[in-house]
């Protein structure tokens, strides 16, 4: 998938890769090349997620971590070399094969955040669950796209979390 | 205040592309065929033959109006989506008389036209793969300069000049996000949903403290 691209990729192509028979593929992948590309997928975006755990390590305070998420994340996605290439030539295949992935990663993400707002001190009317949900939804949303936002200079970051995406949601988001 | 689809032509400059741009411009009866053609047959199987004889015009109009083709009909469409919407809603917001009600009203539009119209659902439902590319990773940035371009006359007239471009991206994405993949907490079609969604999470992150106006 790195050299040739997802849409060269065969059973034929991978069990040649693999120096297997193509009936070996086929028990393991029985759905043939679709399965084959969202298992490929899927394992590439655990990957880049598990990374990116480590890339943040422990931390205290929600604020800290979404800052540290979105720096790594951003940092991680530009140097992942399969994935820029992937975006810049086949884009077309990338973004529909990650569509059965992502709500999954959504819903890691936002599970892990409303634990994390349930320790914080929220702003009346705020729901940790919803607002894990929003946060989350942003976040990747950022990763894949900084738009307007600045991702690698810390001071812009520190706004974004701080000054937009924790100021309906954290009684005190400046601390 | 230019309309939305000069606003859109602007902010699209370096051409977005061919079909994209074209359809701002379109006349309604043709992407009324469109339309029908797309709920019909889906998009990937309409063909410009198919939308002239729906339209009762001449091919050589349909590809004059089209002319990226078929492969940019997509884009035509999405095109031709987000300008209606601000058409549609471009009155309401001008007479928003509060931040609170012009975000309120905007985000209810949007929403509705990505959870409810006939078009826009057939395509996310039957064939999300031809759009999505578009609203994702560096395809995403022309949807927010395009959204930025549509919200900037109204969100201007609440928000200080350095508020205004984070506002209109960081709705386009909640929009976007909610629209693509509805929350299971969240309806789009009850009214006090969206002003709960709009007061407690959205404005606050649009207006914080230090940019709002003193």
């Amino acid at each position: 998938m790195a050299r040739d691209g997802i849409g060269k990729l065969t059973v034929e192509g991978v069990a040649r890769e693999a120096g297997v028979a193509r009936a070996t593929v086929y028990r393991t992948f029985p759905g043939g090349r679709d399965e084959l590309v969202d298992a490929a997928v899927a394992w590439a975006v655990g990957e880049f997620f598990t990374g990116l755990a480590q890339d943040i390590g422990p931390v205290d305070g929600v604020a800290t971590l979404l800052e540290r998420g979105l720096m790594a994340g951003r940092r991680r996605l530009a140097q992942h070399e399969v994935l820029q290439h992937a975006l810049q030539v086949e884009a077309d295949a990338v973004v529909p094969a990650l569509a059965p992935v992502m709500p999954k990663v959504l819903d890691e993400l936002r599970s892990g955040l409303a634990d994390r707002l349930r320790e914080e001190n929220l702003r009346p009317g705020v729901d940790p669950a919803e607002a894990a949900d929003i946060l989350a939804r942003l976040v990747l949303s950022l990763i894949g796209t900084p738009g307007c936002w600045d991702l690698d200079d810390p001071a812009a970051v520190r706004a974004l979390v701080r000054d937009h995406l924790l100021a309906g949601v954290l009684a005190n988001p400046g601390q | 205040m230019p309309g939305a689809a000069e606003a859109l032509t602007e902010a699209l400059g370096d051409g977005w592309a061919d079909g994209y741009r074209g359809a701002a411009e379109l006349e309604r009866p043709l992407m009324d065929a469109v339309r029908r053609c797309v709920v019909r047959w889906g998009l990937r199987k309409t063909t410009l033959e198919d939308i002239a004889r729906e339209a009762g015009v001449g091919r050589a109009t349909v590809y004059r109006a089209f002319p990226g083709g078929k492969e940019r009909l997509a884009d035509a469409v999405l095109c031709h989506e987000v300008v209606r919407l601000f058409e549609q809603c471009d009155l309401a917001l001008a007479a928003a008389d509060t931040l609170d009600e012009l975000v309120v009203t905007g985000v209810s539009a949007a929403l509705g036209v990505m959870t409810e119209d006939e078009v826009v659902r057939s395509i996310l439902t039957h064939e999300p793969e031809l759009v999505l590319p578009r609203f994702a990773f560096h395809q995403l940035d022309r949807f927010l300069d395009v959204a930025a371009a549509l919200c900037r006359p109204h969100l201007s007239r609440f928000l200080p000049e350095a508020a205004v471009r984070p506002a209109s991206d960081l709705l386009a994405r909640l929009v976007l996000s909610f629209g693509f993949r509805p929350p299971d907490w969240f309806d789009a079609r009850d009214p006090d949903a969206i002003h709960r969604l709009v007061r407690t999470y959205a404005l606050p992150a649009i207006n914080p403290p230090e940019v709002s106006p003193s």
